[in-house]
């Protein structure tokens, strides 16, 4: 069974309102079909949770919206823009906090950012380095390599990464795992900083984070959309059935 | 100029991390210095029945440092992950194999600057300084070509799991011509040879191979980082 996004009358006002507009999207790698016809939208300055086991091709799918990986087939706006005709303009909007901090350990925390803020041509860049240096709690390590930082750290450190150039659009790929209590925090308060004018779309094992930041919830299975719901729709039990249900699937 | 601001700052990581580590640079020199030992050991110390095989040594050493760098440039880019931190920045892809390429041009030169000297004393008997410019012309092509050619193949290979094996297979089919030329236009010079129509001639060549190769990679690698 799918679920389509158009039961909520999002299509109507796509737009004005629409982020993230995915339809029909397919993905195989080789013969393997990691998605599968999957069709959702993310409205402006909305959260979207993705929840599912794994192998069910979350992954898959954040790394196609933020054009590492190119579709199989089916059509992808982000920001309005196909992928297949400006990816560079897409890359400017959006910003992707995964497992991996991206981060270059040889190089101290000041280094890695002015290269990364170099390269998104961020203005006013020392300022906004400071900004975020402060905003992650690590000015006082600014001139430190990353190699002699904590997980955490790095973390923070790529939280900081991320949003040197305020992208519009952020993927958290699972942003709390690895993280000490205190980089969770951190990472919760920006986000709540700057809920609203930025359309988040996050892969999350927790459910409790992940219901608590959302809009809207989807989970995908084997490749295909078996749930999508806005939350003040939201069931919590029936969800929490099916989410327990296809990760007991897995197993 | 963004481009250039870009290139400039993949080219200027990829240096204070190698000042920082010196992983690269290191392995490269002892490798050249492992080498002209055994060729002393080998051949004899007889500069002046060496020097007419001068061009094939240099180049035999220089080519496999290189691969040595080469392998190396990618590291921790794959390891770390950080590959894809490039990917995701709003870079053109020939903007990251243009600044890829000139680091390992650097490094490579670099290498050459400070192990040539050593070769000449131990290997070369013909004092070649008169024609240093045209040396330094055929050594800055040859270098251009390997790195051209080798950036791409480091890009290609950093994907597969026989990593330190592929770039050489790959890489050693497709530089053998640029291999004879450099061999023939440093080999004359250091010979001290009166001919020098087959000198510019292997010039000409080398410059030739260095601008298909680098319009192939700068065209190739999109395609080459596509997934």
């Amino acid at each position: 069974m799918t679920f389509s996004p158009d039961l909520f009358g999002l299509k109507e006002t796509k737009k004005i309102t629409t982020e993230i507009d995915v339809v029909n999207l397919n993905k195989s790698f080789g013969k393997r079909k990691v998605l599968d016809n999957v069709s959702f939208q993310v409205k402006k300055g909305g959260f979207l949770s993705i929840f599912g086991p794994n192998g069910a091709g979350k992954t898959t799918l954040i790394k196609i919206l933020s054009t590492l990986v190119a579709p199989t087939s089916g059509k992808v706006l982000v920001s309005g823009i196909s992928l297949d005709d400006d990816p560079t303009l897409i890359r400017k909007k959006i910003g992707l906090i995964s497992h991996s901090p991206l981060l270059y350990p040889d190089l101290n925390a000041y280094e890695n950012l002015k290269f990364y803020g170099t390269l998104y041509q961020v203005p006013h860049l020392e300022k906004r380095i400071n900004f975020m240096l402060d905003k992650v709690e690590l000015s006082h390590r600014r001139y430190d390599l990353v190699r002699t930082f904590s997980k955490g750290m790095q973390q923070r450190l790529a939280i900081a990464r991320v949003l040197l150039h305020q992208p519009a659009i952020l993927f958290l790929d699972e942003p709390h795992s690895g993280l000490d209590p205190h980089a969770v925090d951190i990472l919760d308060g920006l986000i709540n900083d700057i809920r609203g004018d930025h359309t988040f779309v996050m892969i999350t094992h927790s459910l409790e984070k992940g219901i608590a930041l959302a809009d809207v919830v989807m989970i995908l299975e084997n490749g295909k959309i078996i749930f999508y719901q806005e939350k003040e729709h939201l069931d919590s039990d029936k969800f929490r059935k099916i989410y327990i249900q296809t990760v007991k699937g897995e197993s | 100029m963004s481009s250039l601001r870009q290139i400039a700052a993949i080219l200027k990581k990829d240096i204070i991390s190698e000042l920082r580590t010196k992983e690269m640079l290191t392995s490269m020199f002892l490798f050249v210095m492992l080498t002209m030992v055994i060729f002393n050991y080998a051949f004899g110390a007889d500069r002046n029945n060496l020097t007419p095989f001068g061009g094939g040594m240099l180049w035999i050493t220089f080519l496999f440092t290189a691969i040595l760098g080469l392998n190396r440039s990618f590291v921790h880019e794959k390891d770390e992950g950080c590959l894809e931190g490039l990917l995701l920045a709003p870079v053109d892809r020939p903007v990251i194999y243009l600044g890829k390429m000139t680091g390992n041009l650097i490094f490579l030169s670099v290498i050459e600057i400070v192990t040539l000297p050593i070769f000449t004393v131990f290997f070369i008997s013909h004092n070649y300084f008169p024609q240093i410019g045209w040396f330094i012309i055929a050594l800055i092509l040859s270098n251009l070509g390997i790195s051209a050619t080798g950036t791409l193949l480091a890009t290609i290979s950093i994907n597969t799991k026989t990593r330190d094996m592929m770039l050489p297979i790959l890489f050693l089919p497709i530089i053998i011509p640029l291999l004879i030329g450099a061999v023939v236009s440093t080999g004359q010079i250091m010979a001290g040879t009166k001919n020098f129509e087959s000198v510019y001639s292997s010039l000409k060549f080398l410059g030739v191979y260095d601008i298909i190769f680098l319009l192939i990679s700068y065209g190739l690698y999109d395609f080459v980082l596509g997934e």
